[in-house]
């Protein structure tokens, strides 16, 4: 809390500041922290009704050590700001050296549970948190499910985010968010329903702002996507004597199922300034305190427009309006792309985080697709639908990029690590694993011969990776929906040795040259 | 960590990293001595400890200190800090400087300030200011005019742009030898700049293309060594140089 860390510091200065001439006697060393505190109260409020006749004494006592610390705490901005930042966009400048129109770095993290993403948009830092329940549905839809969307501003991100009731922007960011992905549709509520008006899931998205760097209704739009996107809901028959209980099953025993989504809405936000009509595309903190008036739109990559807010504050021409609404749907496709590589990125993962142990990675690569269709195998009496299909399509896409690229590495554990690194000092850091793979025992210190091996079994992983992104592959997988399974993983895997031969040669000296060091954690993440 | 003997001769923690609990003095094997401690540092009957994580620093002839880098910067007396006008008083102008409070200019405390001839800053106004008096406790008190009276710059800034930074950037900005980010950039573009201990540094120069990149360039040399810095400056210059 804002507060209490100020109070905190008034404590360290106090004693800090008390050896500052020569030695003093032990007194005010000696008191325990909670003593202390009083003390400062004390006589910061006395201190303060004598030079400040103005504030109120005995009554607001404490009151004047909080109210001192939260004048002290705010954020201000000065004049030289304002002027500058207007000014430069006269000239198309921003002051973090954007243009205009230029979106700022967009990083996306997951954690180890399904349906949590962190997201990093410049400073500006939020986590979404996807939670399900069984309840029952509301009179007028039973047969849907509900979704609903909770916002914490959490006072560490801004100084002027207080704990308790949700401010406007609070309740704004919810209501933009929400009303982006309730009446786009963009989650299918009906495949929900376990019970016709007796039970069906309830989603919970929770977003928390863990730093405020501007342009928060963004990032959280995102990580709410995000972690829609990765989040696993537990699969449910009916059962009992009548059909009509439901039995809930446990990861364990069933994969849980990952929620239909049929696009992904993307909110765009654009900050209006007095003079002219200037337009700033994804604003910051202090251009979000400089500016006249704003206004988001949720669109989806389609160009479909989902919602449009516009909040009070300057008045913007129709044209402008429109020229921001095609502005948008430009954005919304990057970030759409964005979003769906992290996602595969850590679907990989966590599909080679089932796997127990492996040798080669082209066995690895095999039981991808066992387990895939293990997976299919329970989806076949449900609805086919088309997300997991595609995203087993793009399964095989993915260990493509991913191996040829080596910097991206595999899982976005791994991504977000080589992000950390490259942030810290350059060559001062030590290679910083981050993630769970850190704590594994059995993930220390790979011994240089497994490497070496695993380095040539990389080469055929490669070549097999690089033949399913061809057009004979994905007609496989097509045939793979109606055909009995069993037959088609040993035709896949002689396809693989046969084209492994041919591009081994040609493909290996690449992996050997490219980053070693990110091969080292695929090697660790696929033996654990 | 590896636990120091506690009556370890001060000269082996100084500029060495200490972490709270370390205990850096034992006064007992020093007798009719008189040492000066500053921040980070507090008397526990005879043993001087930690209670800052930082660098331990040693002036002559008998101040030690702990420096560290935060974002927060605690006042100290004969600071020079960047301060902004919050509020003005009858008597005194209330200036945000950072720290734990707010900080008190006192109307008069100008070169030649009397009473007719206050100077109007309104909110907002960011100004360069010494800090007088910093008790703990109290509101520090500020002074635009030096220890001899003269103004030596203090003052408002006008135009320009403020960054806010860690402390301990701002002290390598003010460090003699002028850091390498200073020196690289100032040979080829010019602009001023104003630093205050408190973390906040003050760029000016004739377009604000120049002023943004300097601005960045010394954002990012938070956590560069001396090369990286000349390096990363260097860098910029000719990519800015191009267009």
């Amino acid at each position: 809390r804002a507060h209490s860390s100020t109070e905190q510091d008034c404590c360290t200065t106090l004693v800090a500041a008390s050896g500052s001439s020569t030695i003093l006697p032990p007194f005010s060393v000696h008191r325990p922290a909670g003593t202390l505190r009083q003390l400062f109260r004390v006589s910061s409020s006395t201190f303060i009704s004598t030079q400040l006749a103005t504030f109120p004494t005995y009554p607001a006592f404490c009151a004047g050590a909080s109210m001192d610390s939260r004048l002290a705490n705010t954020w201000r901005l000065t004049v030289n700001e304002k002027k500058f930042i207007e000014t430069a966009l006269a000239s198309d400048l921003r002051i973090d050296g954007r243009k205009p129109l230029e979106y700022r770095k967009l990083t996306i993290n997951f954690g180890r549970e399904d349906g949590s993403a962190d997201v990093q948009l410049g400073h500006t830092h939020v986590m979404g948190f996807v939670s399900s329940q069984l309840v029952q549905p509301y009179r007028e839809r039973p047969n849907e499910g509900t979704m609903s969307i909770f916002t914490e501003f959490s006072p560490m991100a801004d100084p002027s985010f207080e704990l308790g009731r949700p401010g406007e922007s609070a309740i704004e960011l919810g209501r933009i968010i929400d009303r982006g992905l309730r009446e786009s549709r963009a989650v299918d509520m009906e495949s929900l329903c376990v019970l016709a008006g007796k039970l069906v899931w309830a989603i919970r998205i929770d977003l928390h702002i863990l730093d405020n760097g501007g342009n928060l209704v963004d990032a959280a739009n995102v990580a709410a996507l995000a972690a829609l996107l990765t989040f696993r809901r537990p699969e449910c028959s009916l059962g009992g004597e009548n059909g009509q209980e439901v039995v809930v099953h446990p990861p364990e025993a069933k994969d849980p199922l990952p929620l239909i989504v049929h696009h992904l809405p993307i909110a765009v936000t654009f900050g209006f300034f007095s003079t002219e009509y200037t337009m700033v595309v994804d604003p910051t903190h202090s251009e979000e305190a400089v500016m006249g008036g704003r206004m988001t739109v949720t669109v989806n990559a389609s160009g479909d427009i989902c919602a449009i807010q516009k909040a009070g504050g300057v008045g913007v021409p129709q044209s402008e309006i429109m020229r921001c609404l095609r502005l948008a749907s430009d954005k919304a496709e990057s970030i759409t792309k964005n979003i769906k590589d992290a996602v595969e990125a850590f679907n990989t993962e966590r599909m080679l985080r089932k796997i127990k142990r492996h040798s080669t990675a082209v066995a690895a690569n095999v039981s991808i697709e066992n387990d895939v269709k293990g997976q299919k195998d329970k989806l076949a009496g449900q609805r086919v639908n088309e997300s997991s299909m595609s995203q087993m399509e793009r399964l095989k896409l993915k260990p493509d990029e991913s191996s040829i690229s080596q910097n991206d590495g595999l899982g976005s554990e791994t991504r977000s690590s080589d992000q950390i690194s490259s942030q810290r000092a350059e060559g001062n850091a030590p290679l910083f694993l981050g993630g769970p793979s850190s704590w594994d025992p059995h993930t220390h210190g790979v011994d240089p011969d497994f490497l070496k091996a695993s380095l040539a079994a990389q080469g055929k992983s490669n070549p097999k990776a690089e033949q399913s992104s061809e057009d004979s592959d994905d007609d496989v997988a097509m045939q793979e929906k109606d055909a009995s399974e069993d037959v088609k993983p040993p035709s896949l895997a002689t396809d693989s040795s046969e084209t492994v031969e041919e591009q081994k040669t040609s493909i290996v000296k690449k992996t050997l040259k490219d980053a070693v060091k990110p091969k080292n954690r695929r090697r660790k993440k696929t033996r654990s | 960590m590896e636990t120091k003997p506690s009556n370890g001769s001060p000269a082996k923690f100084v500029d060495q990293l200490v972490v709270p609990g370390d205990v850096i003095l034992d006064l007992s094997t020093m007798a009719e001595q008189t040492i000066k401690l500053g921040g980070g540092l507090r008397q526990d009957c005879d043993a001087i400890s930690v209670i800052k994580a930082g660098i331990l620093r040693f002036s002559k002839p008998n101040k030690y200190w702990v420096e560290s880098s935060q974002k927060r910067y605690v006042p100290c007396a004969e600071d020079s800090v960047l301060g902004i006008v919050v509020d003005c008083k009858p008597d005194n102008f209330l200036v945000d400087i950072k720290g734990p409070s707010v900080a008190f200019l006192p109307v008069l405390a100008f070169e030649g300030g009397t009473r007719r001839n206050i100077p109007r800053f309104e909110a907002g106004t960011l100004i360069y200011v010494r800090v007088v008096k910093a008790n703990p406790g109290m509101n520090p008190e500020l002074s635009c005019v030096d220890a001899t009276g003269k103004a030596a710059q203090y003052g408002a800034l006008k135009e320009g742009l403020m960054f806010e930074c860690s402390t301990g950037l701002s002290r390598m900005l003010l460090s003699s030898p002028t850091c390498p980010v200073l020196e690289t950039l100032g040979k080829k573009l010019p602009f001023e700049i104003a630093v205050g201990l408190n973390g906040r540094v003050w760029v000016n120069a004739g377009s604000p293309s120049i002023v943004i990149v300097v601005g960045n360039a010394i954002m990012k040399s938070e956590s560069l060594t001396k090369v990286q810095q000349k390096i990363m400056a260097e860098k910029l210059l000719q990519r800015v140089q191009q267009e």
